[in-house]
């Protein structure tokens, strides 16, 4: 029974609760970053932008390629460690492709710009890439499906899918007060739409543990 | 069917022309209740008008024996020296008790204020403008003393393009040079001085800037040397026995150094006037308005206000010439910016009763009349001022009724009425001639008070007016507004119609059949709607280049997903919009300045290929003209016509925007291309792809901006206007602006369009294929219309929105400007795009095939 299961969804089945875990995790994660930033640096997000992306990012790095390289796909192929090092190579590689795509929607390009662009880019590879790199890999037929489709199968594509929509969307979004002349200091490149893209991310996690609470309660019973 | 698809054949150029005709039409309309027009009237003032005025009833006019430039009034002073520091704000010449906290611009004009406190002769005015102010306005408000409208600031954007190249402290070194040695000279009656550093140094650095303060500092220097000449030579017999010193601003700036608008800060400037007479005694309390302060020295400073439209009336009466100025012998040095003060028109405003005081002249200190009357020479001041406004109110009188008699937009009757009135109340009481008052000299003394009631009248009088043109000609006529805008409104729809026409069964398969397309005609509406919604903000509007580049790049990521969904790996990453924002921006710089005859050539031959290829078609009826191949060709050779032309006019970044468009249009039509691969031959209505054309559209926005181009009227280059010529003929230069202004964003983009359809399928030869090339044809252009005409729709709704908004006049209405003329711009070009590109093929007979296909 449990041998049929894999063959038809390779990846893990995740249950609701470690839906709820993971997507609980990556939340903590954020949030201690910023609370580390605070109080133990003193710095926010409006008052020292890129360290304090910095600190998000590398808390929330080994958080996120840790718990989504469990969920990873092929399981029996796939050692734990491997799909380890495909989420440490997916970081930079999205960064690059994030850190391109604001600068063509028009983000700022210059030496002092740099290392906000950098950070930004980081921490929006880790909500949208890494976790997609850790379970999926390089197969292109998941990733065309993830991202280009929208169309999640299975649970662990709900947890991935999702947030990574609602980071891009939210920073898309969180870009909209930028030209405005408040002269409000959170209207710098990258805070505002650093605060649109954890926004969107929290958002569409919670959204994603509610899609994923009666895929659950249908399973179960078949599991048995 | 049949009638359905005949009037859809031969209605089709019609509907295009139609549609430019209600887009003219309704921007005419709300034009004319947007943007105010004044008729200047081509009448100047006479000496020997004043003798139609019933001011001099009973005698003849006391003062026309004199000199021919003195007529109107009796002179008070003989020579009036203005001082005029352009961007003046109230509070640099006002002491800084006046206000909450002292800052560190205030109080560096010194001398003035020590002045002001300390004599009783000088007296320092907080002077209220009218918007839009901006300093051509301005100087012809105040020397006309009428209001200015907003067309006029048109005329006012080649100053600043000459003026940016000078550095802050050369600005005013020629006024500086040419002010002193005047002051000794004798030649003249008024002496004009325009220093423009306190502007300039407020755009570039901002009020609050070290800049700012030395140049305050310096002009206090200036000022002080000015002063000590004209006192020096102030004694009896000298050359500056009688003369009126005024130092102004015409409008005031911001904190940034921005002024055009309509709040305080801009509006409020001030005015220090003094005499250098013997001090005046002090005006009769009555008229008194003003408000006193202690200065940082304890001394006590009084600050009166007016209105700044009264300054001309003021100034003439002042100088006892026809109101407002006749022709003095007008000494206008420096700077800039032509002054012409010496002839100009009709005024409405009022003779100020404060800076009138100030002249000395206005005081009969000669007459020695003997008499134990206490306030006898306030007495005779009153009846003299009595006198002025009699004549003041009968020329604003006579100004009005040759204004509505002249203009086409004139006052409503029942308003003239109002005036008529009040006029004939203010005559009726009695005149203020002295022969009529010697009939109240019972006593000694003369009786003030018919007097008081006779200045009331015409203050009454005046004010009114003022009240009524201001409401005329800066308030918005939302009747017309309205009605333009549901003009264009209209044009919607017909649009919508134009494009559907083809089968009314195909609108449920839009909506049901093809999700696809579907989607993408949400998305792209989606698209035109934020940036519909983004004009109702200024800093967006301010942005705008920006917000189009962000728009175009988000759809451009939407269609390469889509591609991508079609397992289609795209190598040609977008990668130009990066290249286009950032790259070109920095580029910049100054156009390379060719020989002359080397551009009229590139102009004739350009000329030459257009006239060619608009006359081909005559030559070649014969030839099939169905294939795909044919309609590129065409489409390439037009092309390379126009832009030849362009590019040479927008100098050295031309061949690198052209590059960019090329580009970009390359990925539009590659993503297109890729999206229509598997969705081969979309039955329906829409067999085009509507994201395409938004990213056209959107394209051609950009390049507006990228080309260094903003809605502003100093964002024109005039420049371009230029290459090729160096002496200037209106019509040639200004076609020539048009073209560089619009050829990249409007001009390219309207003729490159068939690309989009030509390159789709160069497989398909058949007769119907072409049919449906050119329908598609037609429908790109009509959805392209349709675009620019819903921005331009909402940008004349968020006008209408915001036309209390104080950018209004520095923002909005340019932009509305802008948007206006693109449109008809592309209105016209869409309809000859259509006559050379479709025309010849649709009368003919082979189209009933569609049909029966149909």
């Amino acid at each position: 029974m449990v041998k049929a299961s894999t063959t038809e969804n390779p990846s893990q089945s995740v249950s609701p609760m470690q839906t709820f875990f993971i997507h609980l995790i990556c939340g903590v994660g954020l949030a201690v970053g910023l609370w580390v930033a605070h109080n133990f640096y003193s710095i926010s997000l409006i008052s020292n932008p890129s360290r304090t992306l910095r600190l998000i990012w590398v808390t929330m790095c080994p958080l996120v390629i840790l718990f989504y390289s469990c969920f990873r796909k092929n399981p029996e192929k796939c050692s734990y460690l491997k799909a380890v090092i495909r989420g440490v190579l997916a970081l930079p590689i999205g960064a690059l492709v994030n850190a391109l795509g604001a600068i063509a929607l028009g983000a700022p390009v210059g030496i002092q710009y740099f290392p906000k662009t950098v950070n930004w880019s980081l921490l929006m590879s880790l909500f949208t890439f890494v976790p997609a790199a850790s379970v999926f890999g390089s197969s292109w037929e998941d990733w065309r499906r993830i991202f280009a489709h929208t169309k999640p199968n299975a649970s662990v594509d709900y947890m991935i899918c999702l947030p990574a929509h609602g980071a891009v969307i939210g920073a898309w979004f969180g870009a909209w007060p930028m030209p405005l002349d408040w002269e409000r200091p959170w209207q710098e490149w990258p805070i505002c739409v650093s605060y649109g893209a954890m926004a969107g991310y929290l958002i569409t996690m919670v959204l994603s543990f509610v899609l994923v609470l009666p895929r659950g309660r249908q399973q179960h019973p078949k599991a048995d | 069917m049949m009638e359905m698809g005949d009037w859809w054949r031969r209605g089709k150029w019609r509907i295009m022309v139609m549609l430019t005709m209600l887009h003219i039409v309704g921007i005419l309309i709300f034009t004319r209740g947007f943007l105010l027009t004044r008729t200047e009237l081509p009448y100047y003032s006479n000496c020997s008008d004043v003798s139609e005025s019933p001011c001099f009833t009973g005698q003849s006019n006391p003062y026309q024996n004199q000199s021919n430039s003195r007529c109107w009034t009796r002179p008070a002073v003989d020579r009036l020296v203005i001082i005029v520091l352009d961007a003046l704000r109230f509070d640099f010449v006002a002491p800084s008790t006046f206000f909450k906290e002292p800052k560190p611009w205030m109080d560096k004009l010194q001398v003035l204020q020590k002045l002001a406190s300390t004599k009783r002769s000088a007296r320092i005015f907080k002077a209220i403008a009218d918007p839009p102010t901006t300093s051509l306005q301005r100087l012809k408000g105040l020397t006309t003393g009428g209001l200015p409208t907003f067309i006029d600031v048109g005329n006012s954007f080649g100053a600043p393009a000459i003026l940016e190249d000078n550095l802050i402290h050369q600005v005013d070194n020629g006024c500086i040079e040419h002010l002193l040695p005047s002051l000794y000279e004798e030649d003249w009656d008024v002496l004009i001085a325009h220093f423009l550093g306190v502007d300039h140094a407020g755009h570039i650095l901002g009020v609050d800037s070290v800049p700012m303060i030395e140049k305050l500092e310096q002009y206090n220097e200036i000022l002080d040397k000015v002063i000590e000449v004209l006192d020096n030579q102030s004694g009896p017999g000298g050359l500056h026995e009688n003369t009126f010193l005024l130092v102004m601003g015409d409008h005031g700036q911001t904190i940034n150094g921005d002024h055009g608008g309509g709040s305080a800060e801009e509006v409020e400037t001030s005015v220090f006037a003094m005499s250098f007479k013997k001090p005046p005694p002090t005006m009769p309390s009555e008229f008194d308005t003003s408000s006193c302060e202690m200065d940082l020295d304890q001394k006590k400073t009084c600050i009166s206000s007016f209105q700044q439209l009264d300054f001309a009336a003021t100034v003439s009466a002042l100088l006892g010439v026809p109101f407002p100025f006749g022709r003095c012998r007008p000494a206008v040095i420096c700077c800039g910016q032509a002054s012409d003060a010496g002839y100009l028109l009709f005024s409405i405003g009022r003779v100020s009763p404060e800076l009138y005081t100030l002249g000395a002249g206005t005081w009969n200190l000669e007459n020695n009349i003997e008499g134990n009357c206490p306030n006898q020479k306030e007495e005779e001041w009153m009846q003299n001022y009595c006198n002025v406004l009699c004549i003041n109110s009968w020329q604003v009188k006579r100004y009005i009724d040759i204004y509505s008699a002249s203009s086409v937009i004139g006052f409503s009757s029942e308003d003239l009425l109002h005036i008529s009135d009040m006029y004939a109340q203010a005559e009726e009481n009695w005149s203020c001639s002295s022969e009529s008052l010697l009939l109240f000299k019972d006593e000694s003394c003369y009786s003030s008070l018919p007097l008081k009631r006779k200045i009331d009248a015409y203050f009454k009088f005046l004010l009114n007016v003022a009240e009524l043109a201001r409401s005329k000609w800066t308030e918005f006529d939302l009747k017309m507004m309205g009605i333009g805008f549901v003009i264009i409104l209209i044009s919607l729809p017909i649009y919508f119609l134009a494009m559907m026409t083809k089968s009314v069964n195909g609108f449920s398969s839009l909506l049901f059949g093809d999700s696809e397309i579907f989607v993408k005609l949400v998305f792209a509406l989606f698209m035109v709607v934020i940036r519909a919604c983004s004009f109702l903000s200024n800093s967006y509007i301010l942005e705008e280049g920006k917000v189009a580049s962000f728009l175009l790049a988000t759809t451009a990521m939407f269609k390469l997903r889509n591609s991508i969904k079609r397992e289609k790996m795209l190598v040609e990453v977008a990668v130009h919009w990066a290249s286009e924002s950032d790259v070109l921006s920095s580029m910049l710089m100054l156009q390379g300045i060719g020989r002359n005859f080397i551009p009229r050539i590139i102009y004739a031959v350009g000329l030459g290929q257009l006239l060619l290829l608009a006359f081909s078609p005559l030559f070649h009826k014969d030839r099939d003209l169905e294939s795909k191949m044919h309609l590129l060709i065409k489409t390439l050779a037009m092309l390379s016509s126009c832009s030849s032309t362009i590019i040479v006019l927008s100098g050295k970044q031309g061949p690198l925007v052209a590059l960019v468009t090329i580009t970009g249009g390359y990925c539009i039509m590659r993503l297109g291309n890729i999206d229509r691969g598997s969705t081969d031959k979309v039955a329906g209505i829409l067999t085009f792809d509507p994201l395409s054309v938004t990213q056209w559209s959107l394209l051609a926005t950009c390049l507006f901006f990228v080309t260094g181009h903003w809605c502003a009227f100093d964002g024109l280059r005039y420049g371009a206007a230029f290459i090729g010529y160096d002496e200037f003929v209106l019509v040639r230069q200004a076609i020539l602006l048009m073209i560089d202004t619009f050829g990249f964003s409007h001009i390219i983009p309207v003729f490159g369009l068939p690309f989009l359809v030509a390159r789709q399928k160069l497989l398909g030869h058949t007769d119907q294929d072409g049919r449906l090339l050119l329908l598609q044809l037609s429908q790109m252009y009509l959805m392209y219309g349709l675009i620019t005409a819903a921005s331009v729709i909402a940008t004349i709704l968020c006008v209408i929105i915001q036309r209390r908004h104080l950018m209004v006049w520095g923002l909005f209405a340019p932009k509305f400007v802008f948007d206006v003329v693109g449109l008809i711009l592309t209105d016209i070009l869409i309809c000859l795009a259509w006559f050379y590109y479709v025309g010849r093929r649709e009368d003919g007979t082979q189209l009933t095939t569609l049909d029966h296909r149909d």
